[in-house]
C-alpha cells in the first residue's frame, strides 16, 4: 500500500500501519531517509483490520478500518476512516464513526517512532540515538537525529487536543449517537539547514514552487499527453495508468526548479541518470516536457574533476544521486556518483532527439558546452585502452558500481560459459550508444553550432566506429554480436539482449540485422512474453536472474524500436505483443522486471522480488511500444505516421501528439482489421 | 599538504577556463567562517573567466562554511553537493552556480585518469604473457 509524492513516499500494511520489516522498505520516506518508521493506530488498544481500501489517486489512499482482528469481528458499531496524503508533507485524516444509539467513549491512540534509515540499508539496521520531544501544549512530536551538522526531523502535529508522549499520541474522545470526531495528523520533513531552518527554504529553486493542489497538477498532466483510442480491451485503462505513473514518478532536485523522473518505487527514489535518460527518449510523442528539465539537470550535475572515489571525469553524466545520510558521508554510496559509461553518450542522443521533436533549437544552444563536453568525454575519457571502443573501469574499489551499464549487477557480464571478463570491459550497447552520440553530435554541431568542421570530424569517427565494430564484435558462425571485448580485443561470447540496443543505434550493418532479429525472437532470447536479457543454453543462465535470464520491458521497448528502425515490423510486433499481454496479465503499473520463465510454462508472469513497481522507465515502455506499433518518427517539421500493429490490436489512434508541428494525430489498425474491412 | 581556500582563492588563475559553459553569467560570495570572524570572498563568473574581489556585496549565491570545510572543498576532498547534504556548508539564492565551484576549485589529489586502468590491465596481459613464454 503505497502513496507517493515524488521522492516522498509513504508504504504501510493493508490497515495503513507501519512496522519496521527488515525485508521491505516500510515508512515514509523522503530524500533517501525513512521520517517514520513506526506508526500504529489502536482503539481501546486493540489493532484495527481493513474492510476496504479505496486508491483514490497515486498520491491519496483512503482505508476503510474496524477495530479488532479480522476472526472476530461482528457487526462492529464503530468504524474507522484513514484518508492519507503526500505532497512535500504527510497527511492523515483518521476520523471515528459512531453508529450506536449511544454515545460512545474511545481511547484512540497513533504510536509514532522514527529510525532514520537511510534508505539503503534497510536491510541492515543500525541504532541511531533519535531525540523526542513529546508538546502537549502545542499537540505535537518532534523526532530528531544529528550527527555534525546532519539533521534530519520529523514533525507531527494533531489539529486536536492530544495527551502527547514520547511514544505518541493518544486521544480521550466521546462521540455522540451516530456522530463522528476527526483530527488531521500532519508530518512534516525537514533537512536540516542553516539555524535549523530546512534547507529547501534558502534555495530559490523551492521557494518559487507555485503550489497548485496535486489533483489539479495530476489532471493538466494527463490533459497534456495524448489521448488514445484502441479497440483492443484495456488498452486505454493501461494507457492511464503508464501516464499516472510517470506523473507519480517525477521529483524536484534540491538544485533545480523544474521536476525530473525518478528511478522506481521503492529502490529508487532519486535521480538515476540512466533511467531519466531513457524514460525521456521513450515518452518524447507524450510527455515530452520531461526532457529539458532533465537535459539541464544533468548538465547542472556534469562531472568537473577527476575523483577516484565518485568514478568522475570531466564531461561525464551523473549515474546516481542520493540525499541519504550513507551518501552524504560517503559511508557506501556517495551523493553524487559517476560510474555510469552510458549516460553521457545518452545525454547527447536524448538532446538530439528532442530538437527533432520539439525543434527547440534554442536549447540545443544553450546546452552546446555540457553537450561538447559530452562528446570529448568518449574519447578523452571512455576509451580506456585507447582502442576506439567506450569501456568501463571502477576506480573507486570499495563500494564503486562493477558493471556500469544498464546491466548492473555484478555478475551480469559474462562469456556462453559463465567466464567473467577482465577490466576494463567494452559492452556491445555501449559503441552503438557511442556511435549514435557522434552521429547526432554532428547533426547539431552543423545544424546549431556553426562548426561544420566539427560535424565533418564526428562523422567520419562515427563511420570509422561502426566498421571497427562489426569488424571485432561479429561472431561469424554464431551470426550475432559478442556481449562485449575484453581489454586484449577478445570477444566475451554470450548471447544478450544487448544486440537488440545495436539495432536501436543504428550500428548494425544492414545485411547483419535480420540475424540479429532472428535471434531476438527465437527460442533462446525470446521467452513468450519478451526479450530475455540472456540467452538460454548458456550457463550463466537463470530465469529470475536480474541481467541474466529475466525479461525488462524497458529493454524490450528499445529492442522493438531497433527492429522498426530496420523495418523489421513482424519481428517488432511480436515483443510489442507479448510485452502488452504481461502488462495487461498483471495489471496495475508494469513491473521494472520479470522472470524470464517459457511463458507456456507459467502461463502467469512471475515477478521478481528486487523489482521496481512502479518503475518510470517500465511505465515509459508501454508508452514507447505504443509509439513503435504506430510507427510515429519526426521529419522536418511534420511527424510521420508508420503503423506495423500486432494482429488482434484491432483499431488504434493516439491524438494531439505534441511536437514541432503543433498538435497531430495517428490512425492505425492490425492487418486482420484491414482485410475484415476490406471483405465487409 | 594542499593550499589553504584563502591561498587558493588569493592566486586563482583569472585566465579563460574552458569548462566553464560561456554562458554561464553570475555572483558567488564566499563566507568564511573563523572564531567568530567571516571573510568575504566575491566571485564573478562571466566570459569563462572568474574574477576574485573582497566584498561582501549580495550574490545570486551566498555559500557559508567554517574555514576547514573551505579548505577541504578547494582541494576537491569535499564535493559542494556532498557539503550540502551535510549541513557543512548553507547556501543562499541560485542554487545552480553551486555546481560551478566543483570546476573552479582543484579536484583531489591522486585522482587517477581512466587509461592508467587501461594501460596497467594491457601491461599485466603483456608480464604475464612473457612470464608464461619463459616458463
Amino acid at each position: 500500500m503505497h502513496v507517493i509524492a515524488g521522492n516522498l513516499f509513504a508504504i504501510s500494511d493493508a490497515q495503513g500501519d507501519i512496522e519496521t520489516d527488515p525485508q521491505a522498505p516500510l515508512g515514509l520516506f523522503a530524500y533517501d531517509t525513512r521520517f517514520l518508521s513506526h506508526w500504529v493506530l489502536r482503539i481501546d488498544g486493540e489493532r484495527i483490520n481493513a474492510l476496504s481500501r479505496d486508491d483514490l489517486t497515486y498520491f491519496e489512499t483512503r482505508f476503510f478500518l474496524v477495530p479488532g482482528a479480522a476472526s472476530h469481528y461482528v457487526d462492529a458499531d464503530v468504524s474507522i476512516i484513514r484518508h492519507r496524503s503526500v505532497h512535500d508533507c504527510f497527511h492523515e485524516n483518521i476520523t471515528v464513526l459512531n453508529h450506536s444509539s449511544q454515545p460512545a467513549e474511545f481511547t484512540v491512540r497513533v504510536e509514532m517512532a522514527s529510525d532514520f534509515t537511510d534508505i539503503v540499508e534497510v536491510g541492515q539496521l543500525r541504532q541511531r540515538a533519535v531525540e523526542v520531544s513529546a508538546d502537549s501544549a502545542n499537540q505535537q512530536l518532534v523526532l530528531r537525529y544529528q550527527r555534525d551538522r546532519f539533521v534530519r526531523e520529523t514533525t507531527v502535529r494533531s489539529t486536536v487536543p492530544a495527551e502527547v508522549d514520547e511514544r505518541g499520541m493518544t486521544f480521550q474522545i466521546r462521540i455522540a449517537p451516530d456522530g463522528k470526531w476527526e483530527t488531521d495528523l500532519h508530518v512534516s520533513v525537514t533537512m536540516g539547514g542553516e539555524d535549523g531552518r530546512d534547507l529547501r527554504a534558502d534555495l530559490q529553486s523551492h521557494q518559487q514552487i507555485v503550489r497548485t493542489g496535486m489533483e489539479e497538477d495530476l489532471v493538466q498532466w494527463l490533459d497534456r499527453a495524448p489521448q488514445l483510442v484502441a479497440e483492443r480491451k484495456g488498452l486505454e485503462e493501461l494507457y492511464q495508468g503508464s501516464l499516472a505513473d510517470l506523473a507519480a514518478l517525477r521529483y524536484r532536485p534540491l538544485s533545480y526548479r523544474e521536476r525530473v523522473p525518478i528511478g522506481g518505487l521503492p529502490w529508487a527514489m532519486g535521480l538515476c541518470g540512466r533511467d531519466a535518460l531513457i524514460t525521456c527518449l521513450q515518452t518524447m510523442a507524450f510527455t515530452p516536457e520531461l526532457a529539458p528539465a532533465t537535459l539541464r539537470m544533468l548538465a547542472l550535475m556534469q562531472g568537473g574533476q577527476l575523483d577516484d572515489a565518485l568514478d568522475e571525469e570531466p564531461g561525464k553524466i551523473l549515474a546516481q544521486l542520493r540525499y541519504g545520510e550513507t551518501g552524504a558521508f560517503s559511508d557506501r554510496t556517495s551523493a553524487l556518483y559517476y560510474g555510469a559509461a552510458d549516460t553521457t553518450p545518452l545525454f547527447v542522443v536524448l538532446l538530439d532527439e528532442y530538437e527533432r521533436w520539439s525543434g527547440d533549437a534554442d536549447l540545443v544552444r544553450e546546452l552546446r558546452h555540457p553537450a561538447r563536453m559530452a562528446l570529448d568525454w568518449i574519447d578523452e575519457y571512455g576509451d580506456l585502452t585507447g582502442d576506439g571502443y567506450l569501456r568501463y573501469q571502477r576506480r573507486n574499489e570499495r563500494d564503486g558500481t562493477i558493471n556500469q551499464c544498464w546491466k548492473d549487477s555484478p555478475d551480469a557480464i559474462v562469456d556462453a560459459h559463465g567466464r567473467q571478463p577482465a577490466f576494463p570491459r567494452a559492452t556491445c550497447e555501449l559503441q552503438g550508444y557511442a556511435y549514435d552520440a557522434k552521429r547526432r553530435g554532428a547533426r547539431l554541431a552543423r545544424e546549431f553550432w556553426g562548426d561544420p568542421a566539427y560535424a565533418d570530424r564526428l562523422e567520419r569517427e562515427a563511420a570509422a566506429l561502426k566498421e571497427r565494430f562489426n569488424r571485432d564484435f561479429w561472431l561469424p558462425h554464431r551470426e550475432h554480436y559478442a556481449l562485449a571485448l575484453d581489454p586484449y580485443g577478445e570477444p566475451v561470447d554470450a548471447l544478450a539482449s544487448n544486440i537488440g540496443h545495436l539495432l536501436w543505434s543504428g550500428i548494425v550493418a544492414d545485411d547483419r540485422a535480420e540475424a540479429v532479429a532472428e535471434h531476438l525472437v527465437g527460442p533462446r532470447l525470446f521467452s513468450g512474453w519478451g526479450v530475455r536479457t540472456f540467452a538460454t543454453g548458456q550457463r550463466a543462465y537463470n530465469p529470475v536472474g536480474t541481467h541474466l535470464g529475466a525479461v525488462w520491458p524497458s529493454d524490450n521497448a528499445l529492442i522493438a524500436a531497433g527492429l522498426r528502425r530496420y523495418r523489421l515490423d513482424v519481428q517488432a510486433a511480436r515483443i510489442a505483443d507479448g510485452i502488452f499481454d504481461m502488462a495487461q496479465t498483471l495489471g496495475g503499473a508494469t513491473p521494472g522486471v520479470i522472470a524470464g520463465y517459457e511463458r507456456d510454462l507459467t502461463t502467469y508472469p512471475v515477478q521478481l522480488t528486487t523489482s521496481c513497481r512502479p518503475q518510470a522507465w517500465s511505465s515509459g515502455a508501454m508508452l514507447m511500444l505504443l509509439g513503435t506499433m504506430l510507427g510515429l518518427r519526426p521529419t522536418g517539421d511534420n511527424l510521420l505516421v508508420n503503423p506495423a500493429v500486432p494482429e488482434g490490436f484491432g483499431r488504434l489512434e493516439l491524438l494531439d501528439i505534441p511536437g514541432r508541428w503543433g498538435h497531430s494525430d495517428a490512425y492505425a489498425r492490425d492487418r486482420t482489421t484491414e482485410r475484415r474491412h476490406r471483405l465487409h | 599538504m594542499g593550499a589553504t581556500a584563502e591561498q587558493y582563492l588569493r592566486q586563482l588563475d583569472t585566465g579563460r577556463r574552458p569548462d566553464l559553459p560561456e554562458t554561464t553569467v553570475g555572483t558567488l560570495r564566499l563566507d568564511v567562517r573563523d572564531d567568530g570572524s567571516t571573510d568575504h570572498w566575491y566571485l564573478t563568473i562571466a566570459d569563462q573567466q572568474v574574477r576574485v574581489t573582497r566584498s561582501a556585496d549580495d550574490a545570486d549565491l551566498v555559500v557559508r562554511a567554517d574555514r576547514p570545510v573551505f579548505d577541504r572543498m578547494i582541494r576537491g576532498e569535499l564535493h559542494p553537493g556532498a557539503g550540502l547534504l551535510r549541513n557543512e556548508l548553507t547556501v543562499q539564492g541560485n542554487m545552480q552556480l553551486l555546481m560551478l565551484l566543483r570546476r573552479i576549485f582543484s579536484g583531489p589529489d591522486g585522482a587517477r585518469h581512466p587509461r592508467e586502468l587501461g594501460r596497467a590491465a594491457l601491461v599485466g596481459r603483456t608480464a604475464t604473457a612473457a612470464r608464461n613464454e619463459r616458463s
